[in-house]
């Protein structure tokens, strides 16, 4: 990766995993903390067990969307971050360069992906499927945003490649998705109470959701089958001429003018669009959740 | 097993594992940026430049240098695989600054963990203004990490004991979810000691926690020597 894309993750990661587990920390009875520590020595440990899938080769368990339908986002992405800091510090897994981006990729983005399906499906006749996505989904989200940061970084990779390595991402998070089912299911046969229970999302927030999952599934797949292809699409409504305008801000071409460094210049850019896309994101939230109430 | 290893080392006795955490942390800290932000051209310089402060610092605190070294290694297969990829895309210079960065750092953040016991380390990470709960689920994770891996272990032993030829991915299914159901126990049983025991949400350590010149040396020198051999790589 470059300079600019893993000092700015870096630099985001750690506040946003602070806020969280200040949250976590506020709100948390205590009972709970030892059982966050806990959680994380199993996560370490179940990723030793081996799943046979078939064909000679075996899977293990990520974990990230088993732990935020366990305990719930804002505590699953503390342990996530705990055990990817153990990772580094101790085992030198993983590398501490990277930490700021693989706790993104890991800990918030594959938390989150996994606990909105769940959060979503879960309560209702979907329940295994929503279970499955989740798994799917977690991992398929931190793969496609370390791929992203790859490209970002300025790494050149060719559609075939790009395409063979999104099928090998999309197999292992299928067997994550089919081994998080199972193993809620087991967890469920010992003690329910265990398994958190999804609040009720009104319907037209569930359509919403699945449409905008859709989309994006629909553009990956664009996106990575046919790169020509959707550029094609864009000349053809005519976009092309006009996406450099869309953004005729100070962060164009992700650039900042003022500052000297090249790469210093580029992070700061990089940084702004993220707190950018995090206020737009509080927003439309506050909203949607005005009008709930 | 690895981590016997870096605790027995994290307890030495050296002018190095008498400094204080943060002292130590910062510095790792000023490493770090000094490493990751090096420009690819004359990155064996740096490389070298940091490989022999990394030795000095080791000799130093009476690590065993080429212990640290290996130990180092590890951080390898992450590093490969993103190094195999930018090779494959014809940057070989970027691909080898990659390997070096990554490993590099590695050997710096195993000098850190080496000379300061983990209670220490994180206490001082939480001075630094580490949020309390982040610090204390890692001491969590790292305290009983092994004793639920010894668990994973006693389960698989006695599974094959009773005549399990291959584990099918139902029973492995099984076995996670009971592991999950051993630790949820063992969770309960630890907040309940810790509450007899007057637990008040954090982890007491017995030293004095005070800065001393010695301190401020170590943050000067690492700064003044990474700035040193980031302008030495340049030329």
């Amino acid at each position: 990766m470059s300079t600019p894309v893993w000092v700015a993750l870096d630099v985001a990661s750690l506040p946003a995993v602070g806020y969280v587990a200040r949250r976590v920390g506020s709100k948390l009875e205590e009972t709970r903390v030892p059982l966050l520590g806990v959680m994380g020595a199993f996560v370490f440990a179940a990723q030793m067990i081996n799943f046979p899938v078939g064909a000679g080769t075996s899977g293990h368990l990520v974990g990230g969307a088993l732990l935020s339908i366990a305990l719930g986002p804002k505590a699953a992405i503390v342990v996530m971050t705990a055990i990817l800091f153990v990772q580094a510090l101790v085992f030198q897994d993983g590398g501490i360069l990277a930490l700021g981006a693989n706790i993104m990729n890991m800990a918030v983005a594959g938390v989150l992906a996994g606990w909105l399906p769940y959060q979503l499906w879960g309560g209702g006749r979907f329940r295994s499927a929503a279970i499955v996505a989740a798994g799917t989904l977690s991992v398929l989200v931190s793969a496609s945003l370390a791929v992203s940061e790859l490209l970002v970084s300025g790494v050149s990779m060719s559609s075939s490649v790009l395409g063979l390595s999104f099928a090998l991402f999309l197999v292992s998070a299928l067997i994550e998705g089919f081994i998080t089912l199972a193993v809620v299911k087991g967890i469920e046969s010992i003690n329910p109470s265990w398994i958190q229970k999804p609040a009720t999302a009104a319907p037209a927030v569930r359509a919403l959701t699945a449409s905008s999952v859709v989309l994006a599934g629909v553009g990956v797949l664009f996106a990575s089958g046919a790169p020509d292809g959707l550029e094609h699409l864009s000349e053809a409504i005519g976009i092309a001429g006009r996406q450099y305008t869309l953004l005729p801000t100070p962060l164009a071409d992700y650039e900042l003018e003022g500052v000297s460094s090249e790469w210093l210049r580029r992070a700061a850019a990089g940084l702004i669009g993220l707190a950018l896309m995090f206020g737009l994101c509080r927003l439309l939230a506050k909203g949607i959740v005005n009008r709930r109430s | 097993m690895h981590h016997t290893t870096i605790d027995r080392w994290s307890r030495g006795r050296s002018a190095i594992h008498r400094l204080d955490a943060r002292a130590k942390i910062l510095s790792l800290l000023i490493v770090l940026i000094a490493v990751g932000t090096a420009p690819t051209a004359g990155i064996w310089r740096t490389g070298a430049g940091f490989g022999a402060l990394a030795v000095a610092s080791a000799g130093l605190a009476r690590l065993p240098v080429l212990g640290v070294f290996t130990r180092s290694l590890a951080v390898l297969p992450f590093s490969l695989t993103f190094a195999v990829i930018v090779y494959l895309t014809g940057d070989a210079v970027r691909a080898f600054a990659l390997l070096i960065k990554s490993y590099i750092s590695a050997s710096f953040v195993l000098l850190l963990v080496g000379t300061t016991p983990l209670p220490h380390l994180m206490r001082g990470f939480e001075r630094l203004g580490f949020p309390a709960m982040l610090v204390l689920v890692i001491q969590y994770l790292y305290r009983y990490l092994f004793v639920i891996s010894t668990e994973a272990q006693r389960m698989r032993t006695a599974a094959i004991s009773r005549g399990l030829q291959r584990a099918g991915f139902q029973v492995a299914a099984g076995a996670v979810a009971t592991l999950f159901a051993r630790s949820y126990h063992r969770a309960e049983g630890i907040h309940r000691a810790m509450v007899a025991r007057g637990f008040e949400r954090h982890i007491p350590i017995l030293a004095a926690e005070r800065l001393t010149p010695a301190d401020g040396l170590l943050v000067l020198l690492t700064l003044s020597i990474a700035v040193i051999i980031r302008i030495g790589a340049v030329r």
